[in-house]
C-alpha cells in the first residue's frame, strides 16, 4: 500500500503557517488565507495575498524562517481592463520540501502517513497585485532562491514585468533581437483568429492577410 | 593555456533537441557553460487563451512528445480544479495506469537516448523494442500512437477496451524481467561505469534551491515525491513505494545514481500498474461505454473571473505545474491565462552550471542523465 500525505495532516500544516504568517504579517496588507482545491484530494494550501513593497520581507521570512525551500512557479498575467490598483499581478508559487542533504551511502526514507510539524509538505501561493501602468515593477526574489530566477526571467521575457534588483536578465524564449517592449503575454497582442467566431468563419484560412500587407513596396 | 568559447548544439546530439550550450573550455576543462534556450518556442501558452478549456487538452500532449499522457494529465487536473469538476474513482484508476505506463515508455525512450551518448550503441535497439510494448497499449487507450488527447475534464475518453488487462499483465510481467536484462547489461559494464561514476554531482539541497525536481533529486537521497506529498490520483490504494537512491558521495548524486534511480522507478511504476488494474472499481474487463458515470461525469465549462485552478503532478521528469486563470474570452469559456511550469525549464540551466569542472567529453553524460526534453522546456 502506498502511503501519501493524509487530510488532516495537510490541514493541521496549513493551519500552522496560516497562524505563523498571521502572528508575523497581521496589519501590515500583507492577507494570508488557508484555501482548498476543488480537483482529486481537496487538499489545502495557504494564499498570501502582498503589496509588492512587502515582499521582499515576506519572502526572506518564508525562506528562512518557515523553510519555504522551492520556488516553483511564477505566472504574471495583465488586467488591462482591471482597477486601478490591479491592472497586473505576479503569482508566486512554492512548495515546503523536506530535503536535505545525505551522507554518503545513507538515504532519508519518509513515510508520509508519519510526518508531522515542518516535515509536512506545504503548497503556497504568493498573489502581488501591481498597479494599472505601463511598467509594472516587483521587486525580485532572486537572490532568496535560485529557482525563481529562470522563471522570473521567463515572466518578465513573456508578460514585461519588470523584477527590480533582477541580475542578468535576458530573453529565454523569445529570439533575442525581439524589439524592446514587445511581450507577447500583454493582451494588446491578439493572436490571429483570437476571436471565437473568426475561427469558425475562416476556419480555412482563406481570409488571413500577411503580416506586413501594406508595408511592402 | 588559452581559454575559449565552444558552442555544443543547437544541432549536437548531446542536446536531445534544440537548445545551445555554450561552453567556456581550458584544454579540456569545462570552466563556464551558458545555456540557451527557446529554439522551438511555440506560444502554446498563448495560443491557449483562445482556445476552450477542453481544446487545451491537445496542445498539452504536445508540450512533451514523449510523455504526452503525464502532461496532458497534469493539464486536466489544473481544469478540474478550476471548474470543480468530480471524477469518477474508476476514471482515477485508468488515469494512473495510462500515466504510469507513459513514465515507463518515457523512461525507456531515455535509456534509449542515453545509451549512445555514454557509446553503448546497441541500448537504442533494446529499449525501442520495449517501448513498443507500452506504446501500443497506450494506443488502444488513446488511438494513437503519441498524442492521445485521452484524458478529459471529469473523466476519460473511453474505458479500457476488453482484454486490455490481460495484454497489459502480460507485457509488464515480460518488462519487469527485461528491466533485469538491462541491469545484467550495463550495471557491471566497464564503459558504463568509467562514464557515469563520478561524474556530475549534484547534492540534494543544492538542486532544491535551483528549482530542480522528481527523480534527479530523489537520486540525492530523499524519497520526496509529489504522488505522496500532493497526492492526486488514487496513489494511496495502489501498491508502490517511491524509488529513492544512495548517493556515494557528500558531493550529492552521480550519473550512475541517477541511471539507477530511474530502473528502480520503472520496477515501481510496473507493480503500480499490475496492482491498479486488479483494484480497479467495475472490474478489469468491464468495457463501458463512453460516456458512462463510470468512467466520466459532466463538468461545467465555463469559469467565473477570479477563479484559479493549480495542480502539482509528478511527471515523468519532475514536477509539472499548470496554473491556470478563469474568465476568458467567451464569457469564461477560455481561460483568461494558462501558466506551464516545466521541469526542464528550470533544470537545463542547472545542469549546464553543473558542468563546470569536468572534461567536455563528460558533457553528454551529465546532461543525458538529468533527462532534458526539448519540446516542453521551450513550450
Amino acid at each position: 500500500m502506498g502511503t501519501t500525505v493524509t487530510l488532516p495532516q495537510n490541514e493541521a500544516a496549513a493551519n500552522d503557517c496560516l497562524a505563523a504568517i498571521n502572528s508575523r504579517f497581521s496589519g501590515s496588507g500583507v492577507v494570508a488565507s488557508v484555501e482548498r482545491h476543488s480537483n482529486a484530494k481537496k487538499y489545502a494550501f495557504v494564499r498570501i495575498t502582498t503589496p509588492p513593497q512587502h515582499w521582499q520581507a515576506l519572502a526572506k521570512w518564508l525562506r528562512f524562517d518557515l523553510g519555504v525551500n522551492y520556488c516553483s512557479m511564477v505566472t504574471g498575467t495583465h488586467f488591462p481592463e482591471g482597477p486601478q490598483e490591479r491592472g497586473w499581478e505576479v503569482a508566486y508559487h512554492f512548495l515546503r520540501q523536506p530535503i536535505t542533504d545525505q551522507l554518503p551511502n545513507t538515504h532519508t526514507v519518509y513515510v508520509a502517513e508519519k510526518l508531522d510539524g515542518r516535515l509536512i509538505p506545504m503548497e503556497f501561493e504568493v498573489l502581488i497585485p501591481l498597479e494599472n501602468n505601463d511598467t509594472p515593477t516587483v521587486p525580485t526574489v532572486q537572490h532568496i532562491w535560485g529557482g525563481a530566477d529562470w522563471n522570473e526571467k521567463e515572466t518578465w521575457d513573456l508578460v514585461g514585468i519588470k523584477f527590480e534588483g533582477h541580475k542578468n536578465m535576458f530573453r529565454v524564449l523569445n529570439p533575442h533581437d525581439s524589439p524592446e517592449g514587445f511581450h507577447p503575454l500583454q493582451k494588446q497582442h491578439k493572436i490571429r483568429y483570437h476571436d471565437h467566431n473568426e475561427m469558425y468563419d475562416d476556419a480555412q484560412g482563406f481570409g488571413r492577410k500577411p503580416a506586413d500587407e501594406g508595408r511592402i513596396k | 593555456m588559452a581559454q575559449m568559447w565552444i558552442t555544443m548544439g543547437p544541432q549536437h546530439p548531446m542536446t536531445h533537441g534544440l537548445w545551445t550550450l555554450r561552453v567556456k573550455v581550458d584544454g579540456e576543462t569545462v570552466v563556464d557553460t551558458e545555456a540557451e534556450l527557446g529554439y522551438i518556442h511555440r506560444g502554446v501558452e498563448k495560443i491557449c487563451e483562445s482556445r476552450d478549456f477542453t481544446q487545451v487538452t491537445p496542445y498539452c500532449d504536445r508540450l512533451c512528445y514523449v510523455s504526452a499522457m503525464t502532461w496532458a494529465n497534469s493539464y486536466i487536473y489544473a481544469a478540474e480544479d478550476l471548474l470543480e469538476a468530480d471524477v469518477p474513482e474508476r476514471a482515477e484508476y485508468i488515469r494512473l495506469i495510462s500515466a504510469e505506463l507513459q513514465r515507463l515508455a518515457s523512461h525507456l525512450m531515455w535509456l534509449g537516448a542515453f545509451g549512445p551518448d555514454i557509446g553503448n550503441l546497441t541500448l537504442m535497439t533494446w529499449c525501442m523494442r520495449d517501448r513498443e510494448m507500452f506504446l501500443d497499449l497506450l494506443q488502444e487507450l488513446g488511438g494513437s500512437r503519441m498524442h492521445y488527447n485521452y484524458p478529459r475534464i471529469g473523466g476519460v475518453k473511453r474505458d479500457i477496451p476488453v482484454g486490455f488487462a490481460d495484454r497489459m499483465i502480460a507485457k509488464v510481467k515480460l518488462f519487469e524481467r527485461r528491466i533485469e536484462e538491462y541491469e545484467m547489461m550495463l550495471d557491471e559494464s566497464t564503459i558504463w561505469l568509467v562514464r557515469l561514476q563520478g561524474v556530475g554531482y549534484a547534492n540534494a539541497e543544492e538542486m532544491v534551491e535551483a528549482g530542480v525536481s522528481g527523480p534527479n533529486v530523489r537520486a540525492a537521497g530523499v524519497n520526496y515525491d509529489v504522488r505522496w506529498a500532493h497526492p492526486y490520483s488514487v496513489y494511496d490504494e495502489v501498491d508502490w513505494e517511491p524509488a529513492v537512491e544512495k548517493p556515494t558521495s557528500v558531493k550529492g548524486a552521480d550519473c550512475y545514481d541517477r541511471y539507477r534511480v530511474r530502473m528502480e522507478e520503472m520496477r515501481q511504476s510496473c507493480r503500480m500498474v499490475l496492482d491498479a488494474i486488479e483494484k480497479i472499481p467495475g472490474g478489469k474487463n468491464t468495457n463501458y461505454a463512453n460516456g458512462d458515470e463510470m468512467i466520466y461525469q459532466k463538468a461545467p465549462t465555463r469559469a467565473p473571473e477570479g477563479a484559479t485552478g493549480f495542480s502539482n503532478y509528478e511527471c515523468t521528469r519532475g514536477a509539472s505545474q499548470f496554473y491556470v486563470k478563469g474568465g476568458g474570452d467567451g464569457r469564461g469559456k477560455n481561460p483568461y491565462r494558462l501558466s506551464i511550469r516545466s521541469p526542464m525549464f528550470i533544470t537545463i540551466p542547472f545542469v549546464a552550471k553543473t558542468m563546470i569542472g569536468y572534461k567536455v567529453a563528460d558533457i553528454p553524460a551529465i546532461m543525458g542523465s538529468f533527462d532534458p526534453c526539448i519540446g516542453e522546456t521551450d513550450r
